[in-house]
């Protein structure tokens, strides 16, 4: 058997090609952007046959691999935690029609929000959904629980939720790899009712559903991973889940043994078990990372006092933040190690927060609105999005006011308008544009107030690490004005230091004018130019060269 | 045995490469390891690190607690410090002192310096400007895990040869100037070892550890007695002082060619 270093990421895309996908799917998103990135590579070193993309956004990349699924092909779909709320439509409705070629949803959370805007807890999603879910605890479990995952999905026609945390994803150890299953072949449904899901085949699927519950229950009752072990009678009992097993045997060690132990990866939750370590326990501690998930049902909101039970709920674990092994330690009172203390220490210490880097176009960008933020009323706001962009919220630009979800700063700005602020500006990134800005764009053409739309075109996905964007150039423009913007009001700039003035001119005009304006700012992001020209090469050979295109450099022109 | 190690610097530094060759040595040494690592958006000039937890048994838990870490290495002084909470009383502090201030708000020097020189076991050598004279701006990490690998519970031949296998697609030359910059730190930290043993207080070591220029080689036993007998000598802090102050690197024969006063 062959053994590799892994990160967490890795382990999962692997799992994923030894259990035979056909395709795979996402958008990237810490922590979760190194699924596809890593399988991508794989697959490219090792020439599979595995199809595939960086998806426009998450709710495209699930369809995507549901499209697979239903034509009885197994298919992985990665993103990060709150892309599964981007994806949230067709993950419900998947769970009521069901799967067929086996369907999973890697996601990952990050508790702690070391790279989010939330610390959402996928597993609500799964339960939400009724679907399963597997919490692996290390890198090995990770590729197991993918495999599982798999067969699981097939067996009972269920997509499955793969639940990653950001400590998972972004460590590394040595896994032992398995054996690769062949890719299923082509087989369809002959029955179209039961992926039609229009109410009368949507209740008999809804049923189904409902019917596959206990043998859901049966198999996490029954899994090797939810592991229950009884010491003795009225000793205290813990129960804990995915990564924080590792942080719990770090700080407990030998005195684990003094405990009643459920360990919980596999969900809907095994009751029985459940049931079992409540008989045989004076009392339960719950350790698990993200939402107080499992101690809300156990513990009923707290209704329950059959049995003392502490976790998040009653403020014996933080409530907030990712678990340690010193969290754990002082949950049970326990000693943590003395460290140094060091006189002077904190006054030499500064953050070292991110920033733009040098010569990043949006440093420019910026420095243009804050220009004309000076002529409009004082206090004006700018809606912001997300990306690299977002920056323009610290020093020196202060540029931004807001910054909530992808996709979300046109129809804030609309919002603004509504709301009676001329002209309302708003800044995005072209990736975020075209993952979910669109369609606010359409709201904001439909409305043709004096919205102003400045589209950060650096031509990548730079944020998460250079992913390609789905449109470039002079496509921005033609996407823009195919969304009904008119093309006089579509002004294209080049955000550069010594066009300051020239580029100054034109928001101004844009500015005066009375209804919708769309700015796009252009220019390459410095930081990744590699992988820009890599992208563009990469889409011209893809491109079918039939001599009819007009923007190929490919041989057929 | 348990050895955790933190790994620290600036984006683009080489943290993650420095974990790399811990890691791989580490599976060829037979050991146990898991190695999480923060590079949120490490490209625009943040703090990175990872940790490395070695073990002669599984390892459980990805993070390591405060307190624990046998060794710092870090390829910035300041991202060191910042990291301290996790070192062991008495486990190493092994920077490179050249700070990167791509902040306004940098902290005064002699602040930093102040600081750094009163942590108990402190190795800090100019990495970024031996890693140059080794013929590779970037490999200031391998001086770094030079300097540090005394400490680790791998053999050196091992770190030896995960440097070449992880430069290799890059060149020989690239290959070999990262083994120079590595053999550099060794010689750096044996030398500061070599004078602790012969009395020097620590942090005169430390200090005038941060100014010399070494080859990658072993230093001479002659240029080591000359040094203990100086450092260790009635005027021994104001040498220490004095190197450095230099802004330079000064050979680590200056006391044998008598150039320094
Ligand atoms: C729903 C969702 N998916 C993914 C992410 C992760 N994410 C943050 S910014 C970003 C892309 C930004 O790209 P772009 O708009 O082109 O801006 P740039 O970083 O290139 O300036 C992504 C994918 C997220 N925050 N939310
Ligand atoms: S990665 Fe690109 S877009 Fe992001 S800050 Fe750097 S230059 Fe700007």
């Amino acid at each position: 058997m062959d053994s590799e270093i892994l990160l967490g990421d890795e382990a999962v895309a692997r799992g994923a090609i030894d259990a035979g996908i056909s395709a795979a799917y996402a958008y990237p998103g810490t922590p979760s952007t190194e699924i596809f990135e890593s399988l991508q590579t794989y697959v490219k070193q090792q020439k599979l046959d595995v199809k595939g993309l960086w998806s426009t956004n998450e709710k495209v990349a699930l369809e995507e691999a549901i499209g697979v699924s239903y034509c009885g092909k197994r298919s992985l779909v990665a993103m990060k935690h709150v892309g599964l709320n981007v994806a949230a439509d067709p993950f419900m409705n998947v769970a009521v029609s069901g799967a067929w070629g086996g369907l999973v949803l890697a996601v990952a959370d990050d508790p702690s929000m070391h790279s989010s805007q939330n610390e959402q807890d996928s597993r609500y999603f799964a339960d939400f959904a009724q679907v399963p879910c597997f919490e692996p605890a290390d890198q090995q479990e990770a590729y197991a629980m993918t495999l599982d995952a798999f067969a699981l999905s097939e067996k009972l026609r269920v997509p499955v939720v793969l639940r990653l945390v950001t400590r998972l994803a972004h460590s590394r150890a040595l896994v032992a790899l398995g054996e690769r299953s062949a890719q299923k072949p082509l087989r369809y449904v002959d029955d179209a009712g039961l992926y039609t899901l229009i109410p009368s085949n949507a209740r008999r699927a809804y049923a189904g559903l409902v019917g596959k519950q206990a043998a859901l229950a049966d198999y996490a009752e029954q899994h090797a991973s939810n592991a229950l072990t009884i010491r003795g009678e009225q000793l205290p009992g813990l129960i804990v889940s995915g990564v924080a097993w590792n942080y719990l045997r770090e700080a407990l060690g030998p005195r684990l043994e003094d405990f009643n132990v459920l360990r919980v990866s596999v969900y809907p939750l095994p009751v029985k078990k459940v049931r079992a370590l409540l008989d045989a326990s004076s009392d339960v501690t719950f350790i698990e990372e993200g939402y107080p998930f499992i101690e809300r049902f156990v513990s009923a909101l707290g209704l329950l006092r059959e049995k003392p039970l502490k976790g998040k709920l009653t403020g014996d674990v933080p409530r907030m933040g990712e678990l340690s092994p010193d969290v754990v330690r002082r949950v049970f009172g326990l000693k943590v190690a003395p460290t140094l203390t060091i006189e002077g220490l904190d006054g030499v210490l500064a953050a070292r927060p991110p920033r733009l880097c040098d010569a990043c176009p949006h440093g420019d960008s910026y420095n243009l609105i804050n220009e004309v933020l000076k002529e409009l009323t004082p206090g004006m706001r700018v809606m912001g999005d997300i990306g690299c962009y977002a920056l323009g919220y610290y020093r020196p630009y202060q540029a931004i006011h807001s910054c909530l979800c992808m996709g979300s700063s046109i129809g804030m700005a609309l919002g603004a308008a509504h709301a009676g602020v001329s002209p309302s500006l708003c800044v995005i990134g072209d990736g975020t544009f075209t993952h979910s800005g669109m369609t606010a764009l359409v709201d904001a053409v439909h409305e043709d107030l004096p919205v102003k739309v400045f589209i950060l075109d650096n031509s990548i996905v730079a944020m998460t690490g250079g992913q390609p964007v789905s449109v470039s150039d002079e496509q921005v423009v033609d996407l823009v004005a195919g969304l009904g913007v008119k093309r006089e009001h579509i002004r294209v700039v080049s955000p550069l230091p010594q066009k300051h003035a020239e580029n100054l001119a034109v928001v101004r005009e844009e500015l005066a004018h009375p209804g919708l304006s769309v700015i796009v700012a252009r220019r390459a992001c410095v930081r990744y130019a590699k992988e820009i020209k890599e992208h563009k090469r990469e889409r011209d050979a893809a491109h079918h060269h039939d001599g009819g295109c007009q923007d190929c450099t490919g041989s057929c022109r | 045995m348990n050895f955790d190690l933190v790994l620290c610097g600036v984006g683009g530094q080489g943290v993650l490469s420095t974990a790399y060759v811990v890691d791989h040595a580490a599976v060829e040494a037979g050991l146990h390891f898991k190695q999480p690592e923060v590079h949120g958006m490490a490209q625009r000039g943040g703090a990175v690190s990872a940790q490395v937890r070695l073990s002669d048994g599984p390892v459980s838990s990805d993070l390591i607690s405060d307190g624990a870490a046998g060794a710092i290495l870090s390829v910035e002084p300041m991202e060191g410090l910042r990291y301290l909470k996790q070192l062991r009383p008495d486990g190493w502090l092994v920077t490179d002192v050249t700070p990167l201030k791509n902040i306004t708000e940098y902290p005064d020097l002699e602040r930093l310096f102040h600081v750094l020189f009163s942590v108990p076991h402190v190795i800090a050598v100019d990495a970024t400007k031996l890693a140059a004279k080794a013929g590779a701006m970037k490999a200031q990490n391998m001086v770094v895990l030079g300097a540090a690998a005394r400490f680790l519970p791998v053999p050196l031949a091992l770190l030896e040869r995960h440097i070449t296998a992880l430069f290799q697609p890059k060149g020989e030359r690239v290959v070999t100037a990262n083994l120079k910059a590595f053999r550099m730190g060794v010689a750096a930290s044996a030398f500061g070892a070599a004078l602790v043993a012969r009395g020097v207080p620590r942090p005169l070591v430390a200090r005038a550890l941060a100014r010399l220029d070494f080859q990658p080689v072993e230093v001479d036993e002659l240029v080591v007695k000359a040094w203990a007998d100086r450092l260790a000598g009635v005027d021994g802090a104001a040498v220490a002082q004095r190197v450095f102050a230099s802004r330079e690197l000064l050979p680590v024969d200056v006391l044998t060619a008598n150039t320094l006063n």
